[in-house]
């Protein structure tokens, strides 16, 4: 069922959002956009084209606490911190993201061993997609496009959203879509002129290109396999890189974490941090042995792991062509020319 | 007399060329075109067909004296650089990272360079604001004379205005921002600790978490290392994903060190960095 609201009422609904659970959406902050827990509906702003840091952090936070504990004690007095889940409203979410999530999901709850944090999260969570805006172009870093994904697809979103003018049309995609899409009491139904329009828009979201190159997962997981060894290859394409950790820690897909105990005056927290395989410290191991200290090493494994193990494994590439290690990399480093130079080497 | 970047790129490549054909450099740092025109990278040129990639336009902002303690001593290198970066070249001579004899400095004067990102002018609200190279072996244009210098220290004013505690508010909002990246440490050319203390183990000196007191403990360090040897190039507030002014901190060090000392980190080749400097008529205004 399509329905439809007015761009400038968002407040209304985000505030119905608000009366049921927890909303999570797009926020202007310092002239950059990032997603943040709404506390005034007045903050929600869909005026962006993708925020600064991916929304992988609804479900993955970057501290995620475990344990508390005391030095001295028996372990037995340690206590398990307990999740408390609401029901949450992800509000705004480009459709590159939204396959971001399924991605995860392959490593957080599709491999047989469950991660509870990601999946309670998940299915507390409702997900409105949002298509990008398709008069405007896509910016030079994305790449969504190459990895079959289009600027409108509404697949993984639970309501999926598009603009038209000043109208903003909703669709439930799943019955949990549906079932929220009712009690959000959205009033304005739409018209059938909408509906076309809706479906239509999806299918110009999919011949919207951005920067485009064929490959296909099975060719560039043997090609980056061939180039492993071509150390000459990774070094070029590595030179300039910093080794810091932007790239990880903005994408949607790098899920990497380590598990540290954090103690303060003899009160101590075990918990789940962000780490990146771009940090010197990431392999080192307690023999003080470390398998990759050089850049080329480190970023090598970094789009190895995208292109190449993970098509191995999972059959999918771990990128969404979202192109935030792009666009973010203090120096420039372009994920998608490495991709199209590895094609041709 | 207008500036073209256009010239500077030819300077860079026929300077470039000369050094790596008569051997006297085996490398040169300068910068190569990236995925579009507004975003270059920086370039390490190792033999003279490379020469032909080196690019010069308002957008080379990176500061390439942070690729300069990865070669080994003894390797001869040639260094693009611009005013601040000729000042990262100048301090890491004093901390003896670097040998004079193994470096070719060719200095870029220069103005109108910008941020990619925002389009804006780099002037000296994120930088020292300074035109011409403070150290140079090859020069490549014209000094630059007669353009209104701006202080790199007029930005304090709004800050230097907030009392101890709004500091500290204003700092705790900046840095519960922080992701813990490590892009500010990485592209700073001062930061080359291996490891850097944030990253030990034993002792642990701050929490790896990105939360209050591990950002504190993170940034609040960093600034400390780098006081007295900030060269003012804004590189770690450019690099930062999520905006944190850190200039804002790093200048205020520096104006400090200035009116203290009479001194900025890599202003000169002869004053040794403030603090590795005892002289008995020292200020002694930090005990006051």
């Amino acid at each position: 069922m399509l329905k439809k609201t007015a761009i400038d009422k968002i407040s209304e609904l985000a505030s119905r959002m608000m009366e049921q659970g927890t909303l999570i959406a797009p926020v202007k902050e310092d002239g950059y956009f990032h997603f943040r827990e709404i506390a005034d509906v007045q903050a929600v702003d869909l005026n962006y084209h993708n925020t600064v840091t991916s929304p992988k952090s609804v479900f993955f936070p970057p501290v995620e606490d475990f344990i508390h504990y005391e030095t001295g004690k028996s372990i037995l007095d340690a206590v398990a911190v307990e999740l408390n889940v609401k029901p949450t409203f992800l509000f705004g979410v480009r459709p590159c993201d939204v396959r971001s999530f399924q991605i995860m999901d392959i490593h957080f709850s599709g491999t047989g061993s469950v991660d509870p944090y990601w999946q309670k999260r998940r299915e507390a969570t409702v997900i409105f997609g949002y298509a990008f805006y398709l008069d405007e172009p896509a910016q030079a870093e994305e790449f969504y496009s190459t990895l079959g994904i289009g600027a409108a697809d509404p697949e993984g979103s639970d309501i999926f959203m598009i603009r038209k003018e000043n109208d903003l049309l909703l669709k439930s995609m799943t019955s949990k879509g549906e079932k929220i899409l009712d009690r959000l009491s959205v009033h304005d139904a739409a018209t059938p002129e909408d509906e076309k329009y809706f479906e239509e828009y999806i299918h110009r979201g999919r011949q919207t290109r951005t920067r485009f190159t064929c490959i296909e997962k099975s060719n560039i997981a043997k090609k980056m396999e061939d180039l492993f060894h071509n150390n000459d290859f990774w070094m070029k394409i590595s030179s300039a890189c910093l080794s810091c950790g932007v790239c990880t820690f903005l994408c949607p897909n790098c899920y990497c974490f380590d598990i540290c105990d954090e103690t303060l005056f003899g009160k101590g927290t075990r918990r789940r941090v962000w780490d990146a395989c771009m940090f010197t410290d990431f392999t080192l191991e307690a023999s003080g042995h470390n398998p990759r200290t050089q850049v080329y090493q480190r970023l090598r494994q970094k789009i190895n792991h995208k292109y190449s193990y993970h098509v191995r494994k999972y059959d999918t590439i771990s990128c969404v062509g979202c192109g935030r290690c792009t666009r973010h990399c203090p120096v420039n480093i372009d994920i998608f020319s490495i991709v199209e130079d590895a094609m041709k080497a | 007399m207008a500036i073209s970047f256009k010239q500077i790129e030819e300077k860079l490549k026929a300077e470039s060329k000369r050094l790596l054909e008569t051997g006297q450099v085996s490398v040169v740092l300068a910068y190569q075109n990236g995925y579009d025109e507004k975003h270059p990278m920086p370039y390490a040129a190792k033999c003279v067909s490379d020469v032909e990639n080196i690019i010069f336009n308002e957008y080379c902002n990176f500061n390439m004296a942070r690729y300069l303690v990865r070669y080994s001593r003894g390797t001869k290198i040639a260094i693009a650089v611009k005013a601040a970066d000729s000042r990262a070249v100048i301090q890491l001579l004093h901390e003896e990272k670097v040998c004079r004899e193994d470096v070719v400095v060719m200095g870029i004067p220069v103005y109108g360079m910008k941020n990619s990102e925002t389009g804006q002018e780099i002037d000296g609200q994120t930088t020292c604001g300074l035109y011409n190279p403070i150290l140079y072996d090859i020069l490549l244009g014209e000094e630059i004379h007669g353009k209104p210098v701006v202080s790199p220290f007029e930005v304090l004013t709004p800050y230097e205005a907030m009392d101890r505690e709004d500091r500290f508010v204003f700092w705790k909002k900046e840095f519960d921002r922080c992701i813990r990246c490590y892009a500010c440490r990485k592209a700073c050319p001062m930061c080359y600790c291996d490891p850097c203390f944030i990253d030990q183990q034993k002792p642990r000196w701050g929490e790896k978490s990105p939360q209050s007191s591990g950002n504190f403990m993170y940034h609040l360090t960093r600034f400390h290392h780098l006081a007295g040897r900030c060269v003012d190039c804004g590189e770690c507030s450019r690099a930062c994903p999520v905006n944190i002014p850190l200039y804002l901190f790093h200048k205020k060090m520096a104006k400090e060190c200035k009116e203290m000392f009479g001194q900025g980190a890599g202003m000169s080749l002869k004053d040794k960095p403030v603090l590795i400097n005892f002289r008995v008529d020292d200020s002694d205004k930090i005990l006051e």
